[in-house]
């Protein structure tokens, strides 16, 4: 068992409780344009639809404990619960979490006082309430069954009205995405200080950057596809009526141009703040940060040529092969940046923060996502397990074992900077074992019983896949039960968690160079970034934390003590 | 670097003059400009995915359009591109009158486009209401009706913002200094957008076959 040590900053037992400056809760619960709060807004909302999706998962593994229907009525209740389950993971959870770290870290990154657009940002959060309630409210009425993808003709002359709602609320989603996403590019753009060339910028903001771009681009695919859904539900249209002359592939074709790049957009994020966290617990510069914020780039660029390979088994069969070879190209600038984890590491001084735990989880668990997928890029492999619970396996090993924990590294990380208090450690590598263990035995026997056969969204299954069925719920149960070890640990560490002081993990990026909580206008004077962002263990940058933390001890004004 | 030596130098800084940064009023503009610039690449893909479907729609049928349906005639669609191309130029020049602070010319410019932009929208609102019982049953019909639907929402809605914008500029809100000015150089460049997003369409629904 390793041990963890946690670095709290020097001046930590100086500083007095009452020196935290915490907006009051209330602030939370309204409009604000200030990106700390809307961070902490976007954050503490997601990780709601997070429990209730959550929820829904282990409703789920309940009804597949045995192989005949027992939890749910019918077939098609059982449909509904796993559509709203995506839908609510997808849309409502990890894309906003992204947002949530997005807000809060970014324009710190950066030494901004705020994003470009602050009406904008606090708009584009506040219509994430109403786009939940439409879809939720969709699932008690008469829910959509026709998974979070929502094929037609399943999705237009089948489901119930809670797929028009459905369709209206993502609809809201994505046009909340977008202006977010606009929010991002500009403030990336133009309000670095001219100090910090593009080529300075945190890796977080690099793939915050290659994320928004994805969105602008993609998501308007979304909003097209959604509205001849909505007309062919409502006004009689038949774009993907075949009766009518329309055509049901129309659907997958727009609907993947955007849902791929999505995936990018749901674990990129991640995959900068995997670069910030390896980097600053095991104390060295990052390797290869050109190639690192290049290949942020490439998978966005390479992402957009990817579509058609969930539609292998319906694409015309001359085009599969392009899309099987660009689907393989994709593992290039995702090698790249899993060598530069691994070269980060190597030989560095590593602290097994809970942070770091988790990202070093990551890395070991998305590996293994990205070699299913391009296992299932492989057009014969895929073709034998389509719509198995291979596929089930790989997407929740990317997002779950990817971006899930990615989110908690990111937790971890920069709670201290949220609330200016520390997590506690010892809960805190509790939750990672019980998550990495839950997940593991949750997710990798999906791969076996999926290559036996098991087709996935199906309540009713063989008698022969029940002993692995019972692994895997059991194994749910506990990752389930994981989440409320990092809830007890939030709240109670909100409250009682010692002092963070203004860089707790000594990082050389310029979050760290103000208080935590940063004030309202984040900086008190224009804040200087130091030469190298990741550039630890040189005298240099051992000399800069020194003067940073003097400067937050005695010399520089202190905003938090001020006023 | 010794670590004194870096240490003073950070210290130093602090109290130097930085590398210049720009003012609170240049910055807004400067975002203004480029997120003007990201929302029109971005919505324009929506228009892009229209065009998608419509070309993917083809592929239903052995002929486009289709058998026993008459292709639409682009007389008049013609002429409504023209006047949306001049009331888009008008609206640049209205720009650049108030830009050199010539008002009166402003509004003048900025009231044609905005005629201009309602006769193209009358012709449209005419061709959407005449399509054939027999082009209604196909996608021929359909998808034309989505695109210029589409299209005319937006158009309606930027017109409104126009009419804001000419009113506000009837009271002598604008001057021609470019902060000042931004309401309407961001709505010139929406109207540019939709333009654009026509242009695109008029091609694909009139003259592709």
């Amino acid at each position: 068992m390793a041990t963890i040590a946690v670095p709290l900053g020097a001046q930590a037992e100086q500083q007095e409780a009452e020196a935290i400056r915490r907006p009051a809760l209330s602030e939370y619960l309204r409009w604000s344009v200030d990106h700390k709060i809307i961070g902490v807004q976007y954050g503490v909302s997601s990780f709601l639809f997070f429990l209730i999706g959550g929820a829904m998962a282990m409703g789920i593994r309940l009804e597949l404990w045995t192989p005949e229907l027992d939890l749910m009525v019918s077939g098609a209740a059982y449909n509904s619960l796993f559509t709203i389950h995506g839908t609510i993971m997808i849309f409502l959870f990890i894309i906003p979490m992204w947002a949530a770290f997005g807000n809060f870290v970014v324009p710190l990154q950066l030494g901004a006082k705020d994003m470009a657009f602050p009406w904008l940002n606090a708009f584009a959060f506040w219509l994430i309430p109403p786009a939940a309630i439409v879809v939720l409210l969709g699932y008690f009425v008469s829910p959509a069954e026709a998974g979070w993808t929502s094929y037609p003709p399943l999705s237009t002359l089948f489901s119930g009205d809670g797929q028009t709602l459905w369709a209206l609320g993502a609809h809201l989603l994505g046009i909340s995405s977008i202006m977010g996403s606009i929010n991002f590019i500009v403030t990336i753009l133009n309000m670095r200080p001219p100090e910090m060339t593009i080529w300075r910028m945190p890796l977080l903001c690099w793939a915050v950057l290659a994320t928004s771009i994805i969105a602008v681009m993609a998501t308007p695919f979304l909003a097209g596809a959604l509205t001849l859904l909505l007309l062919d539900r409502v006004a009689g249209t038949t774009f993907f009526d075949a009766a009518g002359g329309g055509d049901v592939l129309l659907w997958q074709n727009i609907f993947w141009f955007y849902s791929h790049p999505a995936v990018y957009i749901m674990v990129l994020p991640g995959m900068g703040v995997l670069s910030e966290v390896l980097s600053i617990h095991s104390r060295k510069p990052v390797f290869g940060y050109r190639m690192v914020g290049l290949s942020s780039m490439g998978i966005a660029f390479v992402g957009f040529t990817v579509w058609a390979h969930h539609m292998f088994t319906s694409l015309q069969p001359e085009l599969r092969i392009p899309f099987m070879i660009t689907t393989m190209i994709i593992a290039v600038p995702t090698g790249i940046k899993m060598f530069s984890w691994l070269g980060t590491i190597w030989g560095g001084k590593i602290r097994f923060t809970s942070a770091m735990l988790f990202a070093l989880g990551f890395l070991s668990l998305f590996v293994i996502g990205g070699i299913t997928g391009v296992m299932l890029a492989a057009l014969p492999f895929d073709i034998h397990v389509h719509d198995t619970y291979f596929v089930v396996s790989h997407f929740h090993f990317v997002l779950f074992g990817g971006s899930v924990f990615a989110i908690y590294a990111a937790l971890y990380h920069w709670f201290p900077k949220v609330t200016g208090r520390m997590m506690n450690e010892r809960l805190g590598v509790i939750h990672f074992f019980f998550t990495y263990f839950g997940f593991l035995f949750t997710f990798f026997p999906m791969h076996i019983v999926g290559m036996l056969g098991m087709p996935r969204r199906v309540a009713v299954y063989a008698e022969g896949f029940q002993a692995w069925n019972q692994l895997i719920s059991l194994s749910a149960f506990v990752l389930g039960f994981s989440t409320f070890i990092v809830v007890y640990n939030v709240i109670k560490s909100y409250y009682h968690g010692p002092i963070a002081g203004a860089n707790p993990w000594r990082a050389l990026t310029l979050e760290w160079q103000t208080t935590s909580p940063p004030p309202p206008t984040n900086f008190v004077d224009d804040p200087i970034p130091f030469e190298e962002p990741y550039g630890y263990g040189t005298e240099a940058s051992a000399a800069y934390l020194d003067a940073v933390d003097e400067a937050f001890s005695r010399g520089a004004p202190n905003p938090a003590s001020g006023h | 670097m010794s670590g004194e030596r870096a240490m003073t130098s950070y210290l130093d800084r602090r109290e130097k003059p930085k590398l210049a940064r720009p003012s609170d009023a240049d910055m807004r503009l400067k975002n203004n400009r480029l997120g003007m610039t990201i929302f029109q690449a971005s919505w324009v893909m929506v228009f892009l995915a229209l065009i998608v479907v419509n070309w993917q729609l083809r592929f239903s049928y052995k002929a486009w359009p289709p058998a026993g349906v008459a292709p639409f005639d682009p007389l008049l669609p013609s002429a409504a591109t023209a006047a949306l191309l001049l009331s888009s130029l008008l609206a640049r020049r209205g720009l650049a009158s108030l830009r050199s602070g010539r008002s009166s010319a402003f509004l003048m410019h900025w009231r044609g486009a905005m005629v201009l932009g309602i006769a193209f929208m009358s012709i449209i609102v005419y061709e959407f209401a005449s399509v054939s019982e027999a082009a209604m049953a196909t996608q021929y019909g359909l998808t034309m009706r989505l695109m210029t639907g589409f299209h005319f929402a937006h158009a309606l809605a930027i017109l409104a913002v126009m009419t804001h914008v000419y009113r506000k500029g009837g009271r002598g809100m604008y001057r021609g200094d470019e902060h000042d000015s931004w309401a309407v150089e961001g709505t010139a460049k929406l109207w540019y957008f939709v333009t654009l997003a026509w242009l695109l369409f008029y091609i694909v629904l009139y003259w592709i076959r």
